[in-house]
């Protein structure tokens, strides 16, 4: 019998609001310590909480645009633990009145849809940070360092029903929300930064089984790799266990990123009682339908909404889905692009190969003003027409980056115009047989590599303008006759 | 030198008049504290030097015709609950006993601004968790009527220190009658106004959904004045209400309930005799006197038992000894955290700790705290209900008259029915006063406590006026009498 795994996975977004969530401490970005401190995020005796009404809009936000159903009369929870980082002993979040509930996330997973079922998404404030130093664990430190900086920061948790089944598709769902909350603009999503941070719940079970095998959590996963392997790993030690009979244990386990394995943390059946109850501080969060029809209107075009943009232009659902993990101003000119090349494979192509890898290398962030989606279809046109070659459109392309031209002149002027008269070609194909006789007898005898070999010298001794292509057929020809 | 025992508008008065100089006051209540305070010990700190050169400055506003209103040079007591920047706020606990706070309170802010002269922080039971200030690390406060009887709690400091005249005034907080009950107890006027309407930011919490700060005075017109000053909205703290209409109380010809259930047993005759004797004053005076039915009244004790533990054991949870207050050394950092809370809580503390801890967990929640959360709300509605056919409720506010240090320290249940009228009033969110009104067989003081709807506290102010010039109490404390 086969052994399925189940994920789900809970993930923590920093929002980018200018101040934290329960007090007017700006968010600061800085290695400095304890910068942005008042009597409240420091959990001083007799100071208040007063929630942070734009973060309160981010996550409605959030939760619009992932289906959810919002709470129209929420509450924040007290969450009692004990943990040196946490200022107040308790952390304020959501309990059993979350502002979203039962939302869901289409994602891209090998290049087919699939649906991730989001089953809450609550607001809550984020730790401070520490620094264990002499170990990485609280109680085997020499000593701790406590940074209060990000002591209040808004945090959004979206919690998934466990219904993931691979590593790629949790990768691919982080990725998708990563996505969204930077296209909504309430989130830098950096996880080098920490703005997404996530844990994963993994168990495995036998397929058909009724119920899900024991749930083990997973922390302390810092990027895309570590999450896929960490999974990966996780689902083969339990898939090992639970076939040699072996009891899994319900835990916390930590993703150790040097020697890529999970160990153990602690065991949840000891594990806290939160002992949740509804903060006194804060009266009930009352998002009313003119609140929510006033956030809805906001909303912005969508990653799934910009993949079926791409998609109805004629590219594949991949194509579409990496396409709209770029900056919007990208598959903007993509779509105008597409529109007069009437090609959208080689307009994405060149605009996601080409263009972006020429801006990257220039460290730009936009184009000149002189290159226009016009004369950037004119460059593809060249290449789909076979009047130029695919090198000499990247030369083009340079050149258009750095001055203005017009591609079409700057071809003939700087003759890069392809010769694809037959007759013309062919009397190169033949001059370069002749010279090459020991390659084609090789060739004869297998050795197709030189093909390539044979190409080259044609283009040489065309000065470039030769098509490759068609070079190659000619070739071909020659040699098989 | 009475001027100490005068209303604040006529001490405003006398200042503005040139009469009297906030400086000579300020001298006045420090003489009052020298020789009280050796017996009393209501305040813990003393600000009489730092603050000499504020009095100064009182002085010359008077001369020049700039005072900022009619609190400018009053002296008045803090209980130490209460954050005023740069002094230590204690709670009456090891855990603070050198906490310094970096900020004002709202209430102090806005005490400042009328130039309001504190004269030091008083003395309460732990975290405001008792009934007596029997539970302050630092040792009782006594009862200036009676040093062998308890001043109530927890604002025992705060109403001992008005009662002996070492401030005009003083700020109390209540939670379950930690104003009322002292002032009851001191003989003054104890307020505690309709939550939302005084900012808690800068209170250290006990029970953040039954908190409040208010006045402790030598007469009701001083409570006014003062809650009028401290009360408003404050976008810090979000509990706090913003202003809005709200149908009054009549304050001619009113219809005035006896809650029958406070009236009941466990009430001493005395105590029930002050509430009949306030009831034909009234008579008199045109009010219709009904008696009233609120049955969940008889149930506020278990229901506050459950609330304010359960809030209490996560507001307590911040001392900790990693950021700020005592800090007890350990092997690990959770070593650390169990040693100091170990060695900084009194017993009472700890006990409500636990209880509040124990309400809240897994398995206990739904038939301890949620229970009680109902009965709050059925409660809440009871009196809302009421108020439909009454101006205004009254009760004993408490039970007897002060009772002596350690007789009911052995008997935890007795010392909470201490609180049995003052409690509801938390519970249901709304304004509550206290007013003595005469003394015991014993010759100590009795109070009557009256209600009203919530958003009402000035209309209730302007009532109990009334009735204060009717009982006109006048009878003062042994310390007092004994100086003349």
């Amino acid at each position: 019998m086969n052994i399925i795994p189940t994920i789900g996975m809970e993930t923590h977004v920093e929002l980018k609001t200018n101040s934290k969530m329960f007090c007017r401490c700006y968010v600061l970005d800085t290695d400095l310590p304890n910068e942005s401190l008042c009597p409240t995020c420091l959990g001083l005796p007799g100071s208040l909480p007063a929630p942070n009404k734009k973060a309160i809009e981010f996550i409605t936000l959030l939760a619009l645009s992932t289906n959810c159903s919002i709470t129209n009369e929420g509450m924040f929870h007290r969450k009692n633990y004990f943990y040196p980082d946490l200022p107040k002993n308790y952390q304020i979040s959501q309990f059993d009145l979350p502002v979203g509930t039962e939302g869901s996330l289409e994602i891209v997973v090998d290049g087919e849809f699939e649906t991730v079922e989001i089953e809450r998404v609550h607001m809550e404030e984020d730790t401070g940070k520490s620094t264990h130093i002499g170990s990485g664990r609280i109680d085997s430190a020499t000593s701790t360092h406590l940074d209060f900086n990000r002591a209040g920061i808004p945090l959004v948790e979206v919690v998934t029903k466990p219904l993931i089944k691979s590593s790629k598709e949790a990768v691919a769902y982080i990725e998708e929300l990563r996505q969204l909350v930077i296209d909504l603009n309430i989130s830098e999503g950096k996880l080098e930064k920490g703005n997404l941070r996530f844990d994963a719940n993994i168990s495995v079970a036998y397929e058909g089984d009724k119920e899900l095998g024991t749930k083990v959590e997973i922390k302390n996963m810092n990027s895309l790799k570590s999450l896929e392997k960490a999974i990966e790993y996780e689902i083969s030690r339990q898939t090992k266990m639970l076939k040699s009979k072996e009891n899994i244990i319900q835990e916390t386990r930590h993703w150790d990123e040097k020697k890529e394995v999970t160990s153990s943390m602690r065991s949840k059946e000891g594990s806290a009682d939160y002992r949740y109850f509804s903060d006194p501080d804060i009266p009930n969060m009352i998002l009313s339908e003119d609140f929510v029809n006033t956030i809805k209107a906001t909303i912005p075009v969508l990653p799934s909404e910009k993949r079926k943009v791409f998609m109805d232009s004629g590219l594949s659902i991949e194509d579409s889905n990496n396409l709209g993990k770029s900056s919007n101003w990208i598959g903007e000119f993509y779509i105008q692009v597409s529109e007069i090349t009437k090609d959208s494979k080689a307009s994405f192509n060149f605009i996601t190969g080409e263009l972006q890898g020429q801006l990257r290398k220039l460290e730009l962030l936009s184009l000149p003003n002189w290159v226009t989606a016009k004369n950037l279809s004119e460059i593809i046109i060249l290449v789909n027409n076979d009047k130029i070659s695919f090198t000499s459109a990247k030369e083009i392309l340079t050149k258009l980056i750095e001055e203005k031209l017009e591609p079409e002149e700057y071809a003939v002027s700087n003759n890069l115009i392809q010769e694809n008269d037959i007759d013309e070609i062919g009397k190169i194909v033949l001059e370069v047989i002749d010279s090459n006789e020991e390659v084609i007898i090789r060739i004869s005898d297998g050795e197709d590599k030189l093909i390539g070999f044979l190409v080259g010298q044609i283009i040489k001794l065309s000065k470039g303008k030769v098509n490759p292509s068609v070079a190659k057929e000619l070739l071909l020809k020659e040699i098989n006759s | 030198m009475e001027n100490h025992k005068l209303s604040i508008s006529k001490i405003n008065k006398l200042f503005k008049d040139k009469e009297l100089k906030p400086s000579e006051l300020y001298d006045e209540v420090f003489e009052r504290a020298a020789s009280t305070e050796s017996i009393i010990h209501g305040h813990l700190t003393l600000f009489q030097e730092e603050n000499i050169q504020k009095a100064l400055e009182s002085n010359t506003r008077y001369e020049k015709g700039e005072h900022l209103g009619p609190l400018d040079g009053i002296p008045i007591a803090i209980k130490d609950n209460i954050n005023i920047s740069g002094h230590v706020t204690s709670c009456s606990s090891k855990m603070l006993a050198n906490y310094v706070s970096p900020y004002d309170a709202t209430v102090i802010t806005k005490l400042k601004k009328e130039g309001v002269l504190f004269t030091g922080k008083t003395n309460l039971d732990e975290f405001a968790m008792g009934s007596s200030t029997e539970n302050s690390a630092f040792g009782p406060t006594k009862n200036p009527w009676d040093p062998s009887r308890v001043p109530g709690g927890s604002s025992g400091g705060s109403a001992a220190v008005v009662s002996a005249g070492s401030a005009i005034a003083s700020l109390g907080s209540d939670t379950g009658g930690s104003i009322r009950q002292p002032a009851s107890f001191c003989g003054v006027v104890g307020f505690k106004p309709t939550y939302g309407t005084v900012s808690r930011y800068g209170l250290i919490a006990f029970a953040s959904s039954l908190d409040q700060i208010g006045p402790i005075t030598n007469n009701v017109e001083d409570a006014k004045l003062i809650f009028n000053s401290i009360s408003g909205h404050d976008p810090k703290d979000a509990t706090s209400l913003i202003a809005t209409k709200t149908e009054q109380p009549n304050l001619n010809k009113a219809k005035i309930g006896i809650i029958k259930e406070l009236m009941e047993d466990g009430i001493s005759e005395d105590a029930k005799e002050e509430v009949y004797k306030v009831a034909k004053l009234m008579e008199a005076e045109g009010h219709e006197i009904v008696e009233v039915s609120l049955p969940l009244t008889k149930m506020s004790i278990s229901i506050y038992y459950l609330i304010a533990p359960a809030e209490c054991s996560a507001n307590l949870s911040r001392f900790d000894g990693v950021r700020y207050g005592a800090r007890v050394s350990g092997n690990t950092s959770s070593e650390m955290m169990e040693l100091t809370r170990a060695e900084g809580f009194g017993p009472e503390v700890k006990k409500r700790i636990l209880l509040g801890t124990y309400a809240l967990s897994a398995g206990y929640y739904d038939a301890y705290y949620g229970q009680a959360l109902k009965a709050r709300a059925m409660m809440k509605k009871e009196f809302t209900d009421i108020y439909k056919q009454v101006d205004y409720v009254i009760s004993p506010t408490t039970p007897s008259d002060p009772f002596k240090f350690g007789e009911k320290s052995d008997n935890q249940l007795e010392m909470y029915m201490s609180d049995l009228c003052t409690i509801p009033a938390n519970l249901v969110g709304m304004p509550a006063i206290s007013i003595p009104t005469g003394l015991s067989s014993q010759g100590l003081p009795l109070s009557v406590q009256i209600m009203s709807p919530a958003n009402t506290d000035n209309t209730l102010l302007d009532f109990s006026q009334t009735l204060q010039s009717l009982v006109s109490f006048i009878d003062k404390p042994i310390l007092n009498r004994t100086e003349k």
